[in-house]
């Protein structure tokens, strides 16, 4: 299947203010029915090799900052030639729940060019991450292994998923589980 | 049967009615989490406002020897000289108030919950009371699970008011809510065999409201019960609380897969948590509080869960034990000003209760901000 998809207008100056008032629910659903027009329900993970990360541009975020400021800094974003093909939000130092869901329901909003937007488990742990699905996000990011260890002891805080854990934590958020492929085509998952 | 709408539930919601086993278990299929956590919230706020409630706490585990083998816990140790197993002197154990006492900590509460210990005589807990009443009379003493009561109850052939009336005496103030797990026969049967039944757990919190004492409740979710038994769980605390009026809060607690014997299970997946919250939040509309347990479900998903249908997040808890061992990776103590400042970042109003929410201190009085201390930044960066 080819990946492909509608856009909207990235939104103006008076459009980003009425954005920075919504409440999160209505932040939530707006920003999952933009990527659901675009993916239609589908949720993502894929196997990257060396170098593949490169197309992911990195939005970094810290807590305290104000939706005008990253709204601002999301609108030169916007203006990118080509668009990226993928954003994933990056905190500096601990993100907070609420703040990170708020932040990725902007960044689909504001990024309609933007195909992906990828919510990193190894930064945001796969609790958080699997809720920013809710918030406009679909993709998960994580290694992606044939097995996985007990998380024991030195694995404790080993962040690979297996393809199953995945597509648990994908459909657990209401999409449907689809792993991404070369040139930007993906499979469902039906395991 | 079709299952009801999210509009129908919706009404009854609005109108008061209290739903039912198919609208809990619709609310747990329905696609859309937001939805039902918007709705959760419309109660939540309804009920709260922003305000979200906290303690200053210290819990005691003092002793970790429990006669039954709870497939779910990585805390108890079978007999005295297993490795890891302890048992507090009772000194050891007043030690504990002491240092936070002369630290000039003011808690509030202590919450204290022990393993079914076959050696220790019941003067050893009535003792532990009275030493702890004697060091602060104010102190508010949460202490034992109703499963520990049963225990007592039979082991010291004692009808459980009178279990209830000694520990009374001796500065039992209320009740904790641990030990619920799912009441349903065939999880219990599977998952913890040899402590006492869901109706028997049930019982010791009627009999405790009876005696006017107040106590919490809990759901052990997340390993091998259904969303079925996780409403019917509900339910049957609703029927409860009906009856005696005496729950304070409901605390639904995730399940940890490390260090036990359910280590295969993989645990409750975020937005698990937050549905669970949400149901809980709408099923249980005559128990005023729903508490995100931040020890258990994470520093990040417990602020979370205060949009959906949370208004606690307990309190500073030292010395936690008992998650820990199962492998929660939340700091084992968070100070007033962080849990303070952690509510304001959710957009919440924090407000410092004691045990029964009356009021500590709100705004201006409350603890000012102070940078998370170094553990706990530590924590938050590996946090899941």
């Amino acid at each position: 299947v080819s990946a492909s998809g509608t856009e909207a207008a990235s939104p103006d100056a008076a459009a980003r203010d009425a954005l920075a008032a919504q409440d999160l629910f209505e932040l939530g659903r707006r920003a999952a029915a933009a990527r659901d027009a675009r993916w239609n329900r589908r949720g993502f993970f894929a196997r990257r090799r060396a170098g593949e990360d490169e197309a992911i541009v990195r939005f970094s975020f810290r807590n305290g900052e104000s939706d005008a400021d990253r709204l601002a800094r999301l609108a030169a974003l916007a203006e990118t030639t080509p668009a990226p093909a993928a954003i994933m939000p990056a905190p500096e130092g601990e993100p907070h729940g609420l703040d990170t869901l708020r932040l990725f329901a902007l960044c689909r909003l504001s990024l309609p060019a933007v195909p992906h937007l990828i919510a990193d488990v190894t930064r945001l742990g796969p609790r958080l991450a699997q809720m920013a699905l809710g918030f406009g996000a679909d993709e998960l990011y994580a290694p992606i292994v044939g097995e996985r260890a007990l998380r024991l002891g030195d694995n404790a805080h080993n962040p690979a998923l297996t393809r199953k854990e995945a597509a648990v934590l994908i459909r657990g958020a209401g999409l449907t589980a689809c792993e991404r492929l070369a040139g930007d085509t993906y499979e469902e998952v039906t395991t | 049967v079709t299952s009801p709408s999210i509009n129908a539930i919706r009404d009854k919601v609005r109108a008061g009615e209290p739903l039912s086993l198919e609208d809990g278990v619709a609310l747990y299929e329905h696609p859309n989490p937001l939805e039902v956590g918007a709705l959760a919230n419309e109660v939540r706020e309804r009920l709260h406002g922003d305000r979200t409630f906290f303690n200053r706490n210290l819990h005691i585990n003092a002793t970790n020897v429990c006669e039954a083998s709870c497939m779910f816990c990585s805390f108890a140790r079978l007999q005295p000289g297993d490795p890891g197993a302890y048992t507090m002197s009772l000194e050891e154990a007043w030690g504990k108030l002491r240092a936070r006492v002369d630290a000039g900590d003011p808690i509030t509460e202590i919450h204290i919950v022990n393993g079914l210990h076959p050696g220790l005589a019941f003067d050893y807990y009535t003792d532990l009371l009275s030493g702890l009443k004697r060091i602060q009379p104010s102190i508010h003493l949460k202490a034992f699970t109703a499963v520990e009561i049963f225990y007592f109850a039979k082991k010291f052939g004692m009808p459980i008011a009178d279990v209830l009336a000694r520990l009374r005496a001796a500065g039992l103030d209320s009740l904790p809510g641990g030990g619920a797990e799912i009441f349903a026969a065939r999880v219990r049967k599977k998952i913890c065999d040899d402590k006492c039944t869901g109706d028997e757990w049930l019982e010791v919190h009627r009999v405790a409201h009876q005696m006017g004492l107040r106590s919490n409740c809990t759901m052990l979710y997340g390993h091998i019960e259904t969303v079925e038994e996780r409403v019917d769980h509900m339910l049957r605390l609703r029927a409860l609380q009906d009856e005696t009026g005496g729950f304070q809060t409901f605390i639904p607690l995730a399940f940890h897969p490390d260090n036990n014997a359910l280590m295969k299970l993989p645990g409750p997946t975020g937005v698990e948590d937050l549905r669970t919250y949400a149901v809980a939040r709408l099923v249980l509309n005559n128990i005023p509080h729903i508490k995100a347990y931040w020890i258990m479900l994470g520093v990040k998903t417990a602020q979370t869960a205060l949009w959906f249908g949370a208004d606690d997040l307990d309190g500073t808890v030292q010395e936690e034990k008992i998650y820990h061992m199962a492998g929660a990776e939340t700091p084992q103590a968070m100070s007033p000003a962080e849990i303070v400042r952690l509510i304001r970042n959710a957009g919440r109003s924090p407000v410092e209760r004691d045990t029964l929410y009356n009021v500590v201190a709100e705004g201006a009085a409350l603890a000012t901000e102070r940078p998370f201390r170094r553990a706990v930044r530590r924590s938050l960066e590996v946090m899941s």
